[in-house]
């Protein structure tokens, strides 16, 4: 039952166009609230991408600036004569070399707090460190270090982080550029320089730079080995992973790690040919979005939810009135032609139907009209011709009357007879004239009783009872005398004893005009009585003149409240009485 | 006639519409990040909290990084000396009074601990123990160095040279800790058949003058001693410096355990032949991340070994070895 209300809702026009709203609305939310978040996690991702590589450059700059200060260290030292002298003089060295150089180390350090130290080492194992109070660590085991092997072979090397080892009882954490210093021409005497970053600086830089609380930044020599990472000693136990391949493929940009959680950016020095990598958490990047997402989804809500509400309030303006119409349409449809059309308030479309439709309505309430009227009109006419004709039998018998009565020489009664007849006549054959007053209905009557009268003689007596305040109104023409003819030959005639009497009354009840017609003829049976308006049992000998033409002439005048109605006892009479209503025909 | 039927119709597609973007947004967001990172918070209650001890430095190192990781909510509490035992009792019940998720414990004694350790479960906090056993099995999981294994590593390092004329010493810390006697059950598993050669074992109660005079008297009880183990960072250097002030370097061969400046100086020099480290980093780490595993979900109680590592004289200048024998320090 669910079902059938539900398909027949998504059938009707309001369902059509609500769904049809709430989907146009709902693809549009979502595809907006889809296509913004995508372009803000763009838009953010490469904010943090810039943001992160900016303070990346900012670190290989400064790791530059540091590795470029040994560099130029170097050089100066390498290029120092004192340095050579010290190194390679042959015998004792003269005391004032060694006081030079020491001093020059001092200035030297002096300026670069992150200098840890400097030291000239010869292959002869002659060296100055920092000062001459300096000792070098005798388990040293420097042919084994690849920084002295690779500028004592006339190169230069830059470790990556180490331990060093070669002042006694000192192991500190320092990144070691190491440069040769050649002995005088052909002496084929050698020597190396090192100069110690302290590692701390370097590694300052790194904790001293936030990537957001899972961010962090490590570093990688051009070999690959770690220079920089928090989690140095994790990685070599295997609970922490890097994927160092894929870092190393780049030189400068992004990549993510393998479940995508973690972005890398690289930037490589051109001096060092070392990466300093920033690592941003995915999610920890992205939490912005997931604050920007709620906000997203709670308006898409509040939007679908708006236009909902929208939605149902326009349906309701734009439907009501076509559903008013069609309840309208419907009882019409029904056959209540008189129905009230509210107009609508608004002066669209529907507002033009409605109107059409009440032009429409009001045309066929009017041509029912008409032809209803017309149908009366044309049937009036018909019942007034039919009752307009005087029974020709009538006619034969009066003047047959009145024949004998001039033969037996009774003028008088010839008379009265022919003028009585004349009135009749005159009142037939003045047939435009289908209203007349009660008086002259009575009047017409009378002359007809008159006429009968002197031919039944002493079989009939009648009389009239006559409320004087009501003969004035008008009245249909012919309602009276058929009534008196019908009382005559269906009751009187046949009465075989005793005096015919009839009786006309009229009179006023209440605001209607009763008129009886009383006779005390043989009455009629009650089978009778109830087929008295049946048209088969009219009299073909009186024209189909009678009771119904007088009931249907007063229901198509007056309506059918009013009418005729027969009261009637075999044997003792019949009693038929006319109800109109106390008004002049015509008012309403 | 139907027009409320209508309007409901229309509201629950609505309503459908709205609760289907909520799903949406509900599954996108679980697929997306599952939201496990709630806040939890541990309290780490090491043996002591001092700047200049490597050891617990690395630990609170380790501890740290897994907090940063996890986004733990993590505060280190602890005594000033190893040995104040009540004074981490103490500190035991203001951590307790925190209430926090979990507690990684450090025990500073093997049987006083025990009552107070109990109190965190009964609080309903978990409970993991880092580092030193206690008498009783209590805590959700163990993180410590296996130091079964640890003694093993140390006499396999000697097991090439030992023969039947080998004369073995092992100079212990505490007598009766949990740690003096795994390392030497290891050493003497390590040992295999050569472990009747262990001439006698001397413990030094964690003191370097100890250390020193038992090793005296040891090797002057048994001149012909030619293997050494010392096992603790105590013993280890104590036992190292009566060697070489006897001028033994030569004939002993000698295995230390932890490791301290002045036992990689001698490992340098050669008074030490190989010593076996822990890697107290990883310690922190796994206690930490385990404290935060077993408040996310119920695990089963285990052991977790953080491992060791033995360093000769040609190893400590690997990349990985230097990390763990030259921890780093700002002051450097």
């Amino acid at each position: 039952m669910l079902g059938k209300k539900k398909s027949s809702y998504f059938k009707s026009l309001q369902g059509k166009i609500n769904l049809s709203l709430l989907l146009i609305v709902a693809i549009a939310v979502i595809s907006f609230m889809l296509i913004s978040l995508q372009q803000s996690k763009k838009v953010i991702r490469e904010t943090s991408v810039e943001y992160t590589a900016q303070l990346l450059k900012m670190v290989n700059e400064n790791i530059d600036s540091y590795i470029g200060n040994m560099e130029n260290i170097a050089q100066i030292v390498t290029g120092d004569s004192d340095v050579s002298s010290y190194l390679f003089s042959e015998g004792t060295v003269d005391a004032l070399f060694g006081t030079r150089v020491e001093q020059e180390f001092k200035t030297l350090m002096e300026s670069r707090k992150d200098i840890y130290n400097i030291g000239i080492i010869g292959e002869n194992h002659r060296y100055l460190i920092n000062d001459k109070e300096t000792v070098m660590n005798p388990y040293a085991n420097l042919e084994g270090q690849e920084w002295y092997q690779m500028a004592l072979a006339g190169g230069e090397s830059l470790t990556s982080s180490h331990v060093q080892n070669v002042v006694q009882n000192e192991y500190p954490w320092v990144v070691t550029l190491s440069k040769g210093i050649l002995g005088p021409k052909d002496s084929g005497k050698r020597g190396v320089l090192f100069v110690d970053l302290n590692y701390s600086s370097i590694r300052n830089l790194c904790e001293n730079l936030n990537l957001g609380t899972k961010g962090y930044v490590f570093i990688l020599d051009a070999q690959g080995n770690l220079i920089y990472h928090p989690k140095q000693q994790l990685i070599y136990s295997g609970f922490w992973e890097e994927e160092f391949d894929k870092v190393q493929e780049i030189k400068n940009g992004t990549v993510y790690s393998k479940d995508k959680q973690r972005m890398y950016t690289v930037t490589r020095s051109d001096v060092t040919g070392w990466s300093v990598v920033g690592v941003t958490d995915e999610k920890e990047m992205l939490a912005s979005l997931e604050k920007i997402k709620v906000l997203y989804y709670l308006m898409a809500v509040a939007l679908i939810g708006v236009a909902m509400m929208l939605s149902v309030t326009l349906m309701d303006v734009i439907t009501k009135p076509l559903f008013n119409l069609r309840e309208t349409m419907k009882r019409v449809e029904n056959g209540e032609l008189d129905v009230e059309i509210k107009e609508p308030d608004s002066a669209d479309e529907i507002a033009d139907l409605v109107q059409s439709f009440k032009r429409m309505l009001a045309e066929i309430r009017q041509l029912i009209d008409r032809n209803v009227r017309e149908q009366r009109e044309k049937r009036k006419s018909e019942l007034n011709a039919l009752q307009a004709q005087i029974n020709p039998h009538f006619l034969y018998n009066t003047l047959d009357s009145i024949i004998w009565m001039a033969e037996d020489g009774n003028t008088k009664d010839v008379v009265l007879m022919t003028s009585s007849l004349a009135r009749l006549l005159r009142r037939s054959i003045s047939n435009k004239n289908e209203i007349v007053t009660l008086r002259e209905e009575v009047e017409y009557t009378q002359s007809y009783l008159v006429i009968q009268k002197m031919r039944y003689k002493d079989k009939l007596e009648y009389a009239f009872d006559l409320d004087e305040r009501v003969l004035g109104i008008e009245i249909v023409k012919l309602l009276i005398q058929p009534l008196v003819e019908n009382s005559i030959y269906h009751g009187l005639k046949y009465k075989e004893n005793g005096k015919g009497m009839l009786a006309v009354s009229v009179a006023k009840e209440q605001d209607d005009i009763i008129i009886r017609v009383m006779d005390n003829g043989v009455g009629m049976t009650e089978e009778q009585l109830e087929h008295i308006f049946d048209e088969r049992v009219i009299d073909h000998k009186r024209n189909g003149v009678g009771v119904l033409n007088v009931h249907r002439r007063i229901q198509l005048h007056y309506g059918p409240e009013y009418g005729l109605s027969f009261e009637s006892e075999k044997g003792v009479g019949t009693t038929a009485t006319i109800r109109i209503p106390y008004r002049t025909l015509g008012e309403v | 006639m139907g027009k409320k039927q209508n309007r409901k119709v229309f509201i629950a597609s609505g309503v459908a519409t709205i609760l289907m973007l909520l799903a949406i947004y509900s599954i996108s967001t679980y697929t997306g990040s599952a939201r496990t990172d709630a806040g939890i918070s541990v309290i780490l209650i090491p043996k002591v909290i001092d700047e200049d001890n490597d050891f617990w430095g690395a630990i609170t190192e380790g501890a740290r990084l897994a907090a940063q990781e996890k986004n733990i909510d993590l505060a280190i509490m602890g005594t000033a000396a190893e040995t104040d035992v009540n004074g981490q009792n103490r500190i035991i019940e203001e951590a307790i009074e925190k209430k926090p998720n979990a507690i990684v414990l450090a025990p500073s004694a093997y049987e006083e601990t025990v009552p107070y350790a109990r109190k965190i479960q009964e609080a309903g906090i978990k409970l993991v123990i880092i580092d030193s056993k206690l008498s009783e099995n209590l805590g959700a999981a163990f993180v410590a160095t296996d130091n079964v294994e640890g003694g093993r590593k140390m006499s396999e390092f000697v097991k090439d040279d030992i023969d039947e004329n080998s004369v073995i010493g092992i100079v212990g810390h505490v007598k009766g800790t949990s740690t003096a006697a795994e390392r030497e059950q290891g050493i003497r598993e390590g040992l295999g058949k050569y472990e009747s050669q262990i001439a006698d074992v001397v413990f030094c109660d964690s003191s370097y003058s100890k250390a020193f005079q038992v090793t005296c008297d040891m090797i002057e009880e048994h001149p012909d001693m030619n293997i050494i183990f010392g096992m603790n960072e105590y013993s280890a250097v104590g036992a190292a410096r009566a060697v070489k002030a006897l001028g033994l370097e030569q004939q002993i061969t000698m295995v230390g355990f932890d490791s301290s400046l002045e036992e990689v100086e001698m490992l340098e020099a050669g008074v030490f032949d190989a010593i076996v480290v822990q890697r107290p980093m990883n310690m922190g780490y796994l206690g930490v991340s385990m404290a935060y595993q077993i408040s996310l979900s119920t695990e089963m109680p285990q052991d977790i070994d953080s491992g060791s590592v033995l360093i000769t004289s040609d190893t400590i200048y690997t990349e990985e070895n230097q990390k763990l024998l030259f921890p780093f320090r700002e002051s450097n």
